[in-house]
């Protein structure tokens, strides 16, 4: 084939559109890598990150946001998996009222979440239109907030964990793993625990690694309950320093990466998003 | 008067030979065949001569004209494609006027012809549905009434029935060669089933590896296989190795056991291993009547397919089946026995090995 | 009547509304941690300061300025970045599948648009400051490659609508993406097949046949984009410090100590975020029923 007919096979727009995006996206993440190695005066080095990591309040917050995705992780777990599970076996009519569920979150945000919750189990509940309390605000006990946030948290990564849980369980059919089970005699908990888990092993993974991401980095629901997350820690860490937010920004982005890459391992390349915070 | 050609027709992928030298001529109006199992290469030939695929080497013509290199839009042949390929996002009207409208025919042209398309495949009622409100027969009817729409020269179907269920198959075959014939439309069927083949075809050929193995009418090819895989591959077939005793008086032996053969045997030698081919429903019981060949055997199985017993003999060491039509009053032998079937010598194939 | 919970072997079938017993754990934390928060905005903006049911507080949302105000830029921002975001993310989705660059970019796009989709928040906004901020990377390039400093000799700010529009994109292109690459992959090569048999050139195959298949994904994901942005909060904040007014930051403000000094009116201002979001999420389902229709 002769070179025109060869140069007019290549993409020319295509390759603009992928270029044009590959810069935009490239040059924040260059931008805020340059700043971070320039702490020390003309010489390019990692002190921003030292500084960063050396921190007791970093290590403090994100420990305590790890420990609150793991949490959330599990709780999530515990609470969509029997719940997918049964509506595939036993009950299909509550399927719809369900998935409904699992949309509203993206109908109330987080911003709109956080405010609820506060307004509800912050104060004594007051029963609409009369006089009649009943609760202890829920915020009075520290453990209660962080049940709260918990619970937010699993709010939040309702859709992406039920979405990841279910398709899991179609794929693998639990349906028939479950009646061969039956017929070989295995109780529930055996079915649950050495039939079922393990086989939506790939799913559970890819959800709990998709909540993690989100838990980490989230800001709104921590910083209003007033827990002592990383997302606030950041976020003040901006106010007050320049090189190591930069620093602690860019290692987010790589723990980011690295995390969705783990996803793209177990899922084959489908792709996760979140959406904004 | 040839209408489309194929000469020299080659494609190569990378190393890959999807077809080699391909020769064809179809006259104007003829229903011609590619049948073959899958990777022979047919869709690739179909394929060619619609312009989705240029041979490496060789040309096209239809009516004299070259469109070799011709791109698809320019070509006007008409594809009816295995998966349906409607537009999901138009009706079934629109659809089939798709065609006429992108060469910017006038509205109540496109209007009349699409009118008259749906009353040949029978869907006036359908015309303003979408496609997903079809059935997978209606689909594939409302495809081929698009391919017809804008009058191509050449009808080209890429196994359009196989995704259908058996009998709605069986029915739309019948519709797809009637309005063929009707409309006088030369055309090109690429499939892998024998029996859509032996129904539709003019002329059927037989494809493996990329190559013809032969042409030829539906009768032809199925009564004189020339080759053992087109002879496998086109109707039920038995066959065994066997050695020539005699070439002049046409005999064979197979496991020692002898059969006369009609086919001219002078040009091989004593001993020459060849295979032999032999029609189960040319066999029948010699307690019957007596043919040319009578042999000893076994019985081994008796299997009922509905119209037809199929029961499957030993002559010496090898397998054969043989078919007679069921008939309730027929007495058939037992497994075990030993009974004795003939053939007449034109029954016995006689094919290189 | 025996519930199989116990002997799985024995298959009787239990009563209608024992089976809802297993789905009670997931509405009890529902209504607990969702559905109560959200009631208690709604009822809180039909009360007044004495507890009793109004509509003033709905009416007022209408009538004060600066909520109305907050409410329009929200809107237009999420609109500007959903167009925006929709129109190039599609663009980068198609060169990546029907457009025939090779698959390893694919991979490279999907994976990192998994990344990136989930890099909101306060990072993203550091991101910008450092790379369009008064002494950001682009802003310091744009000088010494044009002489314009972007703060002194033209009106751009990052802290501003166009800023923040330009810092969501980064979430929003990497959302289309992930949307329309499979769906551009349902594109049937078939259908171009057809089309181009029929005497279709590639505009009118466009134009007849692709565009309008994509159209209800293309829109059903622009909403999404656009509620994506809608309810975004942390980004926002990091970036301006709740200098630009947007609804969600008017939000917060009231969250934080009642700013409006009514707190009926604060609940409202909830109520209608929520209501534009529940519009939109109704647009995107039945777009996404069309869609699923059409590509069976």
């Amino acid at each position: 084939m002769n070179m025109l007919a060869r140069i007019r096979r290549i993409p020319f727009w295509s390759w603009l559109w992928f270029i044009l995006g590959a810069l935009y996206f490239i040059l924040p993440l260059y931008a805020t890598l340059e700043f971070s190695l320039g702490m020390e005066r003309d010489v390019i080095g990692f002190k921003a990150y030292g500084r960063a990591f050396e921190d007791p309040e970093f290590l403090r917050t994100f420990l305590y946001s790890n420990v609150l995705a793991l949490l959330t992780i599990i709780a999530s777990i515990i609470l969509i998996v029997p719940t997918a599970y049964w509506i595939r076996l036993r009950l299909p009519e509550a399927r719809r009222i369900v998935e409904f569920i699992t949309l509203l979150p993206f109908v109330v945000p987080a911003i709109i979440l956080v405010f609820g919750l506060i307004r509800i189990y912050s104060s004594p509940v007051n029963i609409p239109f009369t006089n009649t309390t009943i609760l202890q605000p829920l915020t009075t006990f520290e453990v209660g907030t962080d049940i709260l946030i918990v619970a937010g948290y699993v709010v939040l990564g309702l859709p992406y964990m039920y979405r990841s849980v279910d398709t899991g369980m179609r794929t693998v059919d639990v349906r028939t793993l479950t009646e061969a089970a039956q017929s070989l005699g295995a109780s529930w908990f055996t079915i649950i625990v050495r039939v079922i888990l393990p086989n939506i092993r790939a799913a559970l993974l890819s959800g709990a690694l998709l909540t993690f991401a989100i838990v980490v980095g989230e800001v709104t629901l921590a910083s209003f309950l007033g827990v002592p997350a990383f997302g606030p820690y950041l976020f003040l860490l901006g106010q007050h320093r320049a090189y190591e937010p930069a620093a602690l920004s860019f290692a987010s982005f790589l723990m980011t990466w690295v995390v969705m890459g783990l996803i793209q391992l177990f899922t084959g390349g489908q792709g996760q998003a979140a959406g904004a915070h | 008067m040839t209408h489309l050609a194929l000469k020299n027709i080659s494609k190569q992928f990378g190393d890959f030979m999807a077809v080699s030298d391909f020769n064809l001529d179809v006259k104007k109006g003829e229903f011609v065949s590619f049948l073959g199992p899958s990777g022979c290469g047919k869709t690739t030939t179909l394929r060619m001569i619609a312009g989705f695929e240029i041979p490496s080497s060789g040309f096209i013509t239809i009516d004299g004209a070259d469109i070799t290199n011709k791109a698809p839009s320019q070509r006007n042949v008409g594809m009816v494609f295995q998966s349906y390929a409607l537009f999901p996002n138009m009706t079934v009207a629109q659809n089939i006027g798709f065609g006429l409208r992108v060469r910017k025919e006038k509205e109540s042209d496109v209007k009349d012809r699409v009118a008259e398309m749906l009353s040949i495949i029978n869907l006036e009622k359908k015309a303003d549905s979408f496609p997903y409100q079809l059935s997978g027969g209606q689909m594939q009817r409302v495809a081929l009434a698009r391919a017809l729409a804008i009058r191509p020269e050449v009808l080209l179907l890429d196994e359009p029935l196989s995704a259908l269920d058996a009998k709605i198959r069986i029915s739309l075959r019948a519709e797809i060669r009637s309005i063929q014939q009707k409309l006088g439309i030369t055309a090109i069927y690429v499939t892998h089933d024998q029996e859509e083949a032996l129904s539709l075809s003019d002329r059927i050929v037989v494809m493996r590896e990329g190559e013809m193995d032969q042409i030829g009418t539906p009768f032809e090819i199925y009564n004189f296989p020339k080759t053992v895989f087109v002879a496998n591959f086109v109707g039920t077939l038995n066959n065994a190795s066997a050695e020539v005793v005699d070439p002049v008086r046409s005999l064979i032996a197979i496991d020692g056991v002898q059969l006369e053969s009609a086919v001219d045997l002078k040009d091989r030698k004593k001993g020459d291993k060849v295979r032999v081919a032999i029609r189960p429903e040319r066999f029948s019981f010699a307690s019957e009547q007596k043919k040319a060949n009578v042999v000893d055997c076994t019985i081994e199985n008796i299997t009922f397919l509905g119209s037809i017993v199929r029961i499957q003999v030993m002559i010496g060491k090898a397998k054969f089946y043989m078919d007679t039509f069921n008939n309730p009053f027929l007495e058939l032998p037992k497994i075990g026995d030993k009974d004795q079937v003939t053939c007449s010598k034109e029954a016995v194939l006689v094919l290189d090995e | 009547m025996t519930q199989t919970a116990l002997n799985p072997k024995v298959s009787v079938p239990a009563s209608d509304w024992k089976k809802w017993l297993g789905v009670l754990p997931f509405f009890l934390f529902a209504i607990l941690f969702l559905v109560l928060p959200s009631l208690r905005l709604i009822v809180g903006s039909f009360t007044n300061d004495e507890g009793r049911f109004t509509f003033v507080n709905i009416l007022q949302l209408f009538q004060e300025k600066s909520i109305l105000d907050a409410y329009w830029l929200s809107i237009r921002i999420s609109a500007a970045t959903a167009l925006g975001g929709g129109i190039f993310g599609f663009l980068l989705a198609y060169s990546v599948t029907v457009g025939g660059l090779p698959k390893p970019l694919r991979s490279a796009l999907i994976t990192f648009s998994g990344v990136a989709s989930n890099f909101a928040g306060v990072p993203l906004a550091f991101a910008f400051i450092a790379t369009l901020g008064r002494t950001g990377f682009v802003t310091a390039l744009v000088e010494n490659l044009f002489g314009v400093n972007l703060y002194k000799q033209t009106n751009f700010d990052l802290y501003s609508f166009l800023g923040l529009s330009l810092t969501y994109m980064y979430f929003q292109f990497p959302l289309m993406v992930l949307i329309m690459a499979p769906a551009l992959d349902g594109l049937k090569r078939e259908w171009r097949e057809a089309a181009e048999n029929l005497g279709a050139s590639t505009t009118q195959y466009w134009l007849r046949v692709a565009f309008p298949v994509l159209l209800p994904s293309i829109l059903g994901s622009m909403i999404l984009l656009f509620g994506n942005a809608f309810g975004a909060y942390a980004t926002a904040y990091a970036l301006t410090g709740g200098r630009l007014g947007i609804i969600t930051i008017q939000i917060g403000a009231q969250i934080r100590g009642d700013v409006l000094h009514n707190p009926g009116l604060g609940y409202a201002m909830a109520m209608g975020m929520v209501v534009i979001m529940a519009v939109s999420l109704v647009g995107y389902s039945w777009l996404q029923r069309k869609t699923e229709r059409w590509l069976k």
